[in-house]
């Protein structure tokens, strides 16, 4: 059975299996949709890159992915950034809204004839199915708390009700939302990519393929999506507001920002995300090419170290207090951040509705970090953990400037680092020892900071463990609160509890956002919050 | 023959129920929770709950892996939790990308290894052989992810002969199957030119010289069928190792392979998308050796199967 001359037919068998491998592979784009489309020639194009892949184009199944949303769909009321850090509620789907006095009733006029990708019609079925569909437990979705505040989502999310009660349709083109308590920031939450509409008759077509192959009213429809490589969108010819400037709008994933930066210095992307690569914005800076090229916008957002209380000696809010005097915060952005934002005084960001600009902030003072941790009781110092994913650079170098700094007071702090799986699992748990993080507002309201971190289950959840009855129950009423002005005050009261009395939050900074782009392409803004994912539709290019 | 072939099939069954159960206890051990890790800092604690009753994951472990192994058995590998795709689709989509790569990597680890190897076992000691030992200890200690970065520098960006990024053609391939080519490169060489070494020492080799053969026959016909015998081995294990993912090379060149898929699912706990690699990665290993078995008994006429 075995043949003489077999080695070299094994060879040639080897290589005509790759060769086959080759040539049969390479054509055939794996993935959804169609095969991409070449590049044409006068076709206007903006490339950019990120590095994962969405995944899903369905907002209700992600709290982060929203480069699709924001650029295939449209929602009722829009967040429009009007200046940088600064934005405005606009008209959307909804030409114009009502709000009864007791601010529980919203009554949407719908936009006339707005069109949907694939030719269907905007009506009030598809908002309420839209909405309805986000509660539905049969979905799973993730973003349910944007929208769990209209009457009845609780029993349709735990399966008592097959709809919810406070989605009503007046007629084709009105829509009335009925509240199960009044929630000032509701508008604002349906501004959010969250609050995305879809077709009705097209998802219940398309079923459980929507998040790949999504239809939207928005400035973009999606022709082709080749999984962790590339998603080719291009420009929605009867798009209600006017078709966008140019045609096509591809998004590359590249996983490595070192990879993203060659590319885009060769030309290969339009828009290079500094985020991705801080180390490399002295160098961007210094180029004569390309130093006029950043664009720069304030993230409304704040970088902050976390305390949990209940882990020891930080129960002792006189410990938690030397901890804010023991970190110079300007050092932390001239050498980590290039000088690219300020020191943070609280929890609410610059351009954020509520902000206050005359809290005192924490000036970087050892002595007096020590002098409070001995009047604490520990004379010789405290040992406290650092804890961060194993996947990120960036923090490990922001926690070994913590560590040095914590040092110099007498705070021996150990950089643990866990897989990133684990490190939420463990906070998840209320844990997890102190960490760095940072959060951007996904809309513009003090709620969406100050509830979203100290509501009792979420300061918890966050690993924070706050517990303060006096200032958890305003939480509550902050939120049920219809005078805006008297609730904005509210909220800095919260907030100056919290910080400065309570102890219970380490602000470290707000950082700019930037980007550096090529000179073809006009009118790039920074989003208001400063989120790498924004809406491509006001940009030109010009070749 | 056959009945060999069959056997050796259905022992992979077990292999499979036995390393699928091993990552499921694992994924049970080890701290994280899939919903948590999808919210990130949207963390909200009712969410997670309800998610995760949604998705069965607060039943009994025992009762999910059945039902999951049961899904297997009908073909249905599962939803991914992150991305809620099709996890039989997510990786026969990913598997095209992961084949040409490993297939245009080996053709330049094999086809740069075997005969540097040859090379330097019929010249050993000399400048040729030594310099095979230089680029092999290169090849092996280099970190792939550097050579990537170096490569697209050069040919990428300064060069600008290749793309840098993505796979949508025989021109993406060519630097990074290069670059993962080169570890293996360095491995089959320096095995060929040690396997081929002792082999040239033996009777038989003297015996065909003796015979009056020429050099070259000597060492095509005689000398390198039995010497291929661990260096087959070896090539198996890379075949089967490089279809489960080169994650490193997949990530730096953008190309978008089951490496990138499975490692995002170990990250993500993402059961279903990583029990389901697992199961593809076992199916490779087990019929990459059934093919370097098969292979010896071509390569050696006294082994063969009943």
């Amino acid at each position: 059975m075995v043949n003489r001359a077999s080695l070299p037919r094994l060879m040639a068998i080897l290589a005509i299996v790759a060769l086959l491998a080759l040539g049969g592979c390479m054509p055939a784009a794996p993935g959804a949709p169609a095969a991409p489309a070449p590049v044409k020639a006068g076709v206007k194009t903006l490339t950019i890159a990120q590095d994962t892949d969405p995944g899903t184009a369905d907002p209700q199944l992600t709290t982060e992915e929203y480069f699709l949303p924001l650029n295939l769909y449209d929602r009722l009321v829009e967040a429009v950034t009007t200046t940088p850090g600064k934005s405005e509620l606009q008209p959307g789907l909804a030409e114009k809204w009502d709000v009864t006095p007791d601010g529980l009733k919203y009554t949407f006029h719908l936009r006339k004839g707005a069109k949907f990708h694939n030719g269907d019609i905007l009506t009030a079925d598809d908002v309420i199915f839209t909405f309805d569909r986000m509660l539905d437990p049969a979905i799973k979705a993730l973003n349910t708390d944007f929208l769990d505040m209209i009457a009845g989502a609780t029993a349709r999310m735990d399966g008592k009700a097959t709809s919810t009660s406070g989605l009503k349709k007046i007629d084709d083109n009105t829509v009335e939302i009925t509240l199960a308590a009044p929630f000032a920031p509701f508008l604002a939450n349906l501004a959010t990519p969250a609050g995305s509409i879809f077709s009705k008759k097209y998802v219940e077509k398309i079923g459980k393929d929507f998040g790949i192959k999504p239809v939207g009213t928005g400035p973009f429809k999606l022709d082709s999506w080749t999984y962790n490589s590339e998603l080719q969108l291009s420009a929605f010819d009867d798009y209600f507001r006017g078709r966008p400037k140019f045609d096509q709008l591809i998004m590359k994933i590249v996983p490595e920002a070192q990879t993203q930066a060659l590319m885009f210095r060769k030309g290969e992307l339009d828009a290079f995300d500094l985020d991705y690569a801080r180390s490399q914005i002295p160098e961007f800076k210094k180029d004569a090419q390309w130093k006029d090229r950043i664009v720069s916008g304030p993230r409304v957002g704040t970088y902050y170290m976390s305390i949990n209380s209940k882990i020891p000696p930080f129960d002792n809010p006189k410990v938690r207090e030397a901890v804010m005097y023991a970190i110079d915060r300007q050092t932390l952005i001239d050498k980590l951040y290039y000088g690219t934002g300020i020191p943070a005084k609280g929890i609410l960001a610059p351009g954020l509705a509520g902000y206050n600009p005359d809290l005192p902030g924490f000036k970087y003072d050892p002595e007096k970090a020590k002098a409070l941790l001995k009047e604490a009781g520990f004379p010789n110092g405290i040992e406290m953990t650092l804890n961060q994913t194993v996947d990120s650079p960036s923090t490990l170098k922001m926690n070994e400037a913590l560590q040095a700094m914590l040092a110099q007071v007498g705070i021996k702090a150990e950089i643990k680092q866990m897989d990133s799986a684990a490190w939420s699992g463990t906070r998840k748990e209320g844990k997890l020892g102190s960490y760095t993080s940072s959060w951007s507002a996904d809309f513009n309201d003090p709620d969406n900071f100050i509830y979203t971190f100290f509501a009792p289950r979420n300061a918890v959840a966050r690993s924070w463990n706050y517990e303060n009855k006096a200032v958890q129950d305003q939480l509550e009423k902050a939120r049920v609160m219809t005078d805006m002005q008297a609730r904005y005050k509210l909220y800095q009261e919260i907030e100056k509890t919290i910080v400065y009395q309570d102890f219970a939050f380490v602000p470290l900074f707000h950082l700019e956002h930037l980007f550096v782009v090529h000179p073809k392409v006009k009118n790039f803004k920074v989003s208001w919050n400063g989120w790498s994912n924004m809406p491509y539709y006001g940009i030109e290019i010009v070749e | 023959m056959l009945r060999y072939l069959l056997r050796r099939l259905l022992q992979a069954i077990p292999v499979i129920i036995g390393t699928t159960f091993l990552t499921f206890i694992l994924l049970e051990v080890v701290p994280g929770d899939p919903i948590a890790m999808m919210m990130k800092e949207h963390i909200d604690p009712d969410v997670v709950e309800r998610v995760r009753k949604e998705m069965h994951l607060d039943d009994p472990w025992p009762q999910r892996y059945v039902r999951y192994m049961a899904g297997v058995l009908r073909g249905d590998f599962g939803e991914s939790y992150k991305t809620r795709r099709d996890v039989g689709e997510l990786l026969a989509n990913a598997f095209p990308a992961t084949l040409a790569l490993t297939a245009s990597a080996l053709l330049v680890a094999w086809g740069i290894g075997i005969p540097a190897g040859i090379i330097a076992a019929t010249r050993p000691y000399s400048p040729s052989d030594h310099a095979m030992t230089v680029f092999a200890l290169l090849g092996v200690s280099v970190p792939v992810f550097w050579l990537g970065l170096l490569f697209q520098l050069i040919f990428g960006w300064k060069l600008g002969w290749l793309p840098i990024s993505g796979f949508k053609g025989v021109q993406y391939l060519i630097m990074p199957a290069i670059v993962l080519g080169a570890s293996s490169a360095a491995v089959i060489a320096r095995l060929t030119r040690s396997s081929l070494l002792e082999v040239m020492g033996s009777d038989y080799i003297r015996t065909a010289r003796a015979k009056g053969l020429r050099n070259l026959i000597v060492l095509v016909r005689h000398a390198l069928k039995n010497s291929l015998l661990p260096v087959v081995t070896v090539m198996a294990i890379q075949v089967a190792e490089l279809l489960s993912g080169a994650v490193i090379t997949e990530s730096v060149f953008g190309i978008p392979g089951v490496g990138r898929v499975s490692v995002k699912a170990i990250q993500q706990r993402d059961f279903p998308l990583l029990m389901g690699s697992v199961i593809m990665a076992v199916v490779l290993v087990v019929v990459g050796n059934l093919i370097a078995d098969i292979s010896y008994a071509y390569l050696d006429p006294r082994i063969r199967y009943e």
